[in-house]
């Protein structure tokens, strides 16, 4: 292994070690892997610079720092992750994370908020009714849709008497579904807008 | 009238910058169609070939999606440096993703650039 001088050494040990403690996310497996790669890198772009100390200054910066380095990687694992899956946890997950980076992910988590919000209340109101089986309904009055229980149902109207459970049930679980496959849909087809804005280059041109 | 022009300066840098962005995973794709490299020579690869200047931190984290999506493999190999390097190359379904990716670009590159031809005057042609 090629090696450091002592001091650009313990800069890089550290950096390292602090990686590999932000990475609690990823699995242990992994977790060596990258920081293994990690180090290769820096070892490889400090080997042939006159001035050692300089050149991990560099790389370090260009790295960004190793608890933000960890937080792209777990962020890149649950997109990969989150595309193929069809569980609500992790779909929410995923767009709540997605959502700090961007206006795309803001979007998102914002369909999967109302999207379940909706299928849990309807899936309440099913479970509910059989408790309050008269004043649980989908009321129309003059001027409102309502499902739930309404605080003047004598100037309302309940629409569906004995179909309340199981149109509401499908209902519940068409939401559940819609919001996981459009969850799906924008997660997989988004570009690589998890690249962040990083520490700029010295040639003058756009970073990314 | 000097913040206004500052401000126009920084859109187009935005946007110029969120081109580049968008078109990282397919230059990535790209730079490792005809051969297998290591992180360092794909940014290096970027940089000379295509003006990219991606930082090593934006990199490797799209590097471990790719691969977890199936669409590169990597392997450590033993190397003259005196420390094992991971390269990557691209599997039958990245290839597939490569091609795809490219031609939509290429088909929204031709149409847009009929469109813009107006704005460039005389200066290309």
């Amino acid at each position: 292994m090629t090696s450091l001088a002592p001091l650009t050494d313990n800069r890089v040990e550290s950096y390292l070690s602090r990686l590999s403690t932000a990475l609690a996310a990823v699995g242990p497996a992994e977790r060596d892997e990258i920081v293994r790669e990690i180090r290769v890198h820096i070892l490889d772009s400090v080997s042939n610079a006159t001035d050692a100390a300089a050149a991990v200054d560099r790389v370090l910066r260009l790295l960004g720092g190793p608890e933000e380095l960890a937080d792209r990687y777990a962020t890149e694992h649950l997109l990969a992750r989150a595309g193929r899956s069809f569980s609500p946890w992790l779909l929410l997950r995923t767009s709540w994370r997605w959502a700090k980076l961007g206006i795309a992910g803001t979007i998102t988590f914002f369909v999967a908020f109302i999207g379940y919000g909706m299928a849990l209340a309807l899936t309440v109101a099913v479970f509910l009714k059989p408790f309050m089986p008269s004043r649980l309904g989908m009321w129309l009055g003059p001027k409102t849709l309502n499902v739930g229980v309404p605080d003047h149902p004598e100037a309302m109207r309940e629409l569906l008497g004995h179909w309340f459970v199981p149109v509401i049930a499908v209902a519940a679980f068409a939401f559940a579904v819609g919001t996981t496959q459009a969850l799906r849909w924008l997660i997989s087809r988004r570009s690589s807008s998890a690249a962040h804005p990083m520490p700029a280059h010295d040639s003058g041109r756009t970073q990314i | 009238m000097y913040m206004a022009s500052n401000s126009n300066g920084d859109r187009g840098q935005h946007w110029e910058a969120q081109i580049r962005k968008g078109s990282l995973e397919l230059a990535i794709l790209a730079s490792l169609w005809h051969s297998r490299l290591y992180g360092l020579e794909i940014l290096r690869s970027l940089s000379e070939k295509s003006q990219l200047d991606v930082a090593e931190g934006t990199l490797y984290p799209i590097l471990s999606r790719l691969k977890a999506e199936g669409l590169l493999q990597s392997e450590w190999v033993e190397t003259e440096a005196g420390h094992p390097r991971k390269y990557y190359w691209l599997t039958a379904p990245g290839r597939r993703r490569a091609r795809e990716m490219a031609e939509s670009w290429h088909t929204f590159a031709a149409s847009l650039a009929d469109l813009v031809q107006p704005l460039l005057g005389g200066k290309q042609r």
